[in-house]
């Protein structure tokens, strides 16, 4: 069970005072919802990285968050922020299966989650654009595999996986 | 726990220091005082316009400013915002404040075109590439304090920061300038003092994401 935002938000206040224990319980904290966050969206080979990325991303700009507003928007907007960054730069041939039982625990916190979720970023992308960028930088296709799966030329799935993250890096903050 | 995220969690618990929590009115503040020094160098080196308080602007002199003054207190506030991200911020006010301002150029060239040489008045302003040289300089304090409270901060939404940042400058910088112009026409102000605001935010645009990307 992941601590609530109240919780969180208290536990990071905490931290920026330099309570250095309460700091330990928020990075473990955060650990684990972060990797749910990132589930099904990141390969599960490089899913710890991009926790770690995030986790040293938070620390480095834990001045940033205003204790006068809710935790979680601010660490999910930094986590879209490093998820979007990791997929510019992640350029995997090989296929990877994402995997499937990834239920998610029922908690009060489920509202939140799903206003802050990775997924609310896709609903705003164009069909061809965000199956694209699923299928190339999310489950690790080939260029010309996703170009036969989706029936777009391999310059057009190019072109799609460019402007879609575009404009995913745009909606970071807006999508919810 | 995996080893690895343990270790990372151990030793950056180990380095933490207490930090100062981000607060919007230290970027209000950052900007005043930006702000403050602009309009100071604009008196000290062009001088103030006494017809702004004798009474002899015109209402286009006070719709021009107050215009530049809410697009320029709007793009910084989004600005000041930004530096401490969070998933639900939206920054629509300067996004129509911005098309509300084109309605100056449109109005100064609606006014222009019926008179004869109308557009030519426009273009060969004598007193128009003064003004846009001397608010672009105006521009330059405002923008690098915005860009320096961007970079201490965490920006996510690159773009809109650079063009925000850019706008805001841009509006700033000629409302500082704008107190040592006295040509008030709707031609003049529409035109030569309303340009740097597109200017500014077309090279905020450009350079401010290269600047606080991290």
């Amino acid at each position: 069970m992941i601590a609530d935002e109240a919780t969180l938000a208290r536990l990071m206040v905490a931290g920026q005072k330099g309570d250095k224990s309460a700091y330990n319980v928020l990075l473990s904290e955060v650990g684990l919802w972060l990797e749910r966050y990132f589930r099904r969206r990141v390969p599960p080979h490089q899913l710890d990285d991009l926790v770690q990325d995030v986790m040293l991303a938070l620390h480095n700009k834990r001045a940033t968050y205003d204790p006068e507003r809710p935790f979680l928007p601010w660490l999910a907007a930094i986590a879209r922020y490093r998820w979007v960054d990791h997929l510019r730069k992640v350029y995997k041939h090989e296929s990877d299966l994402l995997e499937d039982n990834d239920a998610i625990e029922e908690s009060d916190e489920e509202a939140i989650a799903a206003r802050v979720s990775l997924e609310r970023l896709f609903v705003h992308l164009p069909k061809k654009q965000a199956e694209v960028i699923e299928l190339v930088k999310i489950e690790g296709h080939s260029i010309r595999d996703a170009a036969e799966r989706t029936g777009q030329t391999e310059s057009l799935v190019k072109v799609n996986i460019h402007r879609g993250l575009k404009k995913l890096s745009a909606l970071v903050e807006k999508a919810e | 726990m995996k080893p690895v995220r343990e270790n990372l969690i151990a030793s950056l618990t180990e380095e933490l220091e207490p930090v100062r929590a981000f607060n919007a009115r230290d970027g209000m503040g950052l900007l005043a005082i930006a702000a403050a020094l602009t309009f100071a160098a604009v008196v000290m080196v062009e001088g103030f316009w006494h017809g702004i308080v004798s009474g002899e602007a015109s209402a286009f002199f006070w719709i021009t400013s107050g215009l530049l003054a809410l697009l320029g207190l709007a793009s910084a506030g989004a600005v000041i915002a930004m530096a401490s991200p969070r998933v639900g911020n939206r920054f629509d006010a300067p996004v129509w404040l911005s098309a509300m301002m084109v309605v100056l150029p449109i109005g100064a060239l609606l006014s222009a075109m019926p008179q004869q040489h109308g557009l030519d008045a426009i273009v060969n302003d004598m007193y128009g590439m003064h003004c846009l040289t001397y608010s672009m300089f105006s521009t330059v304090l405002i923008g690098a304090a915005l860009t320096l409270w961007l970079r201490r901060g965490a920006t996510v939404s690159l773009n809109a920061a650079g063009w925000f940042t850019g706008i805001a400058a841009g509006s700033l910088g000629a409302l500082a300038y704008g107190i040592s112009c006295s040509i008030d026409s709707i031609t003049h102000l529409g035109t030569w003092h309303i340009a740097p605001v597109a200017i500014s935010a077309l090279l905020g645009r450009l350079i401010v994401p290269h600047l606080v990307r991290w």
